[in-house]
């Protein structure tokens, strides 16, 4: 199957504009194939605004479309997600609690630091 | 149908209303809202929302020429004459402000300047000449300035701001994912003003996200005709024409928009995928290390560029690739991969 980088990239940024999808906080590129995706999933608009748990299936819906739609591209052979808010895990779609990965990812720095300066 | 009583016009009217209240501050809501009275016969409510608008942002130019044509509308020709003259001061070969000033020398009794007027627009925009043939205004090398011509004039400015006003309608529909109506609206706006780079342009890009690339491919055309510097333009062709796999012309496009646009990493990030997918790799890396000057945190242009130096079996180049990834995104399993499978 082809693999043109050139053409994944553009059917992609197609897909995105066409879509519920607010992409304006998110980068996506392509490798060979290998569709990369980053930053904060979030759709444009919700149709039950203000009920929690409604809004969040709607989003966990529309990434599931969202995926089989990359992956059915012609030339993609993988798809990796790196959202902030949202990943997956054992197949199913889950959000991150953001505040909670930043202390993380600082924790994480912190002890970086501190194994350069040993 | 009287635009007033047209669903669609009501609809935007009324949500172009409740955005103007949430954001006042906002210029370019403050002339679309003057523009949609406008074109709805409210002349007053139209003035106010354009002078707002000016007062946000003094250099808007879309709201002075509104704001210009709406006092054309009323007759009033002294204030028209002041906003058109500056303008075409700044701007000379604006074929639409030429016109618009040889109505308003015409309206003064200036047959003279009016028709030096009209002969600067059709050096500049020869598609007038025919324009004006076909209206029978043009005639043996001379312009007839009659009644008949100052009807044709006046036609000129209010297919202007009519063409203003399709042209934002069918974005507005194009942002609702309506896109046939949207079609419906630009082609007006079109047809109304051909010599309008910015409506051929947004028809373009309404077409290719409909799949419909050869008309995309030829509104774009049409755009860059009219006007060769607009870089985005040349983007945009290039992203149609590769997904019609005419790959050498999108790569001559992009090549065009990266000229025009330097300091735009993503373009040079497409240039080099182009390049890449025709295995053209040094071309590739070489475009891949501009994105990478331009925003070293382009994670996607690091991505692509360790894969290509991988592909030539550079492997101390991909690693450190790969290795400056990880600093900036240190739970990248399939960098962190890569990179042992070469380590």
């Amino acid at each position: 199957m082809l693999k043109e980088d050139f053409i994944i990239q553009s059917h992609l940024r197609k897909m995105l504009i066409r879509s519920n999808i607010n992409y304006s906080k998110m980068d996506f590129g392509t490798v060979k194939g290998v569709v990369y995706l980053r930053g904060l999933f979030q759709v444009a608009s919700h149709p039950a605004v203000g009920e929690e748990e409604q809004e969040r299936e709607y989003v966990v819906r529309t990434l599931y479309v969202f995926e089989k739609k990359i992956k059915s591209l012609p030339g993609v052979t993988d798809v990796i997600f790196q959202f902030l808010n949202w990943r997956k895990d054992k197949g199913q779609w889950v959000p991150v609690e953001i505040e909670k990965k930043e202390k993380e990812d600082e924790k994480k720095r912190g002890s970086d630091v501190s194994a350069n300066f040993e | 149908m009287k635009k007033r009583e047209d669903p669609t016009y009501q609809l935007i009217l009324s949500e172009i209303e409740r955005e103007v209240q949430i954001h006042p501050d906002y210029a370019d809501l403050q002339n679309h809202f003057g523009l949609l009275w406008m074109v709805g016969g409210e002349m007053k409510k139209a003035e106010k929302h354009f002078l707002e608008a000016l007062r946000l942002n003094p250099t808007y130019r879309e709201a002075n020429f509104n704001l210009g044509c709406l006092y054309l509308e009323m007759k009033r020709w002294e204030e028209a004459k002041k906003i058109f003259l500056s303008e075409a001061r700044r701007f000379p070969k604006d074929g639409f402000l030429q016109h618009v000033l040889a109505i308003l020398f015409l309206q003064a009794g200036k047959k003279k300047e009016a028709t030096a007027r009209i002969f600067r627009v059709i050096s500049h925009h020869p598609f007038y000449r025919e324009f004006y043939q076909k209206k029978g205004s043009w005639q043996k090398g001379k312009m007839i300035l009659d009644l008949k011509a100052e009807r044709v004039l006046k036609k000129i400015s209010s297919n202007y701001f009519h063409g203003q006003y399709h042209n934002f309608i069918g974005l507005c529909l194009a942002r609702k994912g309506k896109s046939a109506q949207a079609v419906k609206e630009l082609r007006k706006a079109a047809r109304l003003k051909p010599d309008e780079m910015i409506f051929h342009a947004n028809l373009g890009t309404v077409y290719y996200y409909q799949g419909a690339y050869s008309r995309a491919v030829r509104e774009y055309r049409k755009a860059l005709k009219i006007d060769p510097t607009y870089g985005m333009g040349y983007a945009q062709l290039s992203y149609a024409l590769g997904l019609m796999s005419r790959t050498p012309e999108a790569i001559r496009y992009m090549k065009k928009a990266v000229q025009l646009n330097p300091r735009y990493a993503d373009l040079h990030y497409n240039l080099a995928l182009l390049y890449s997918d025709r295995k053209r790799y040094g071309e590739a890396v070489s475009e891949l290390k501009k994105a990478l000057q331009i925003n070293p945190e382009y994670l996607f242009a690091r991505i692509n560029l360790g894969v290509l130096y991988e592909d030539q079996k550079k492997w101390k180049e991909a690693r450190r690739e790969y290795r400056r990834i990880l600093q900036i995104t240190p739970d990248d399993e399939h960098i962190r991969r890569r990179l042992e499978r070469i380590s």
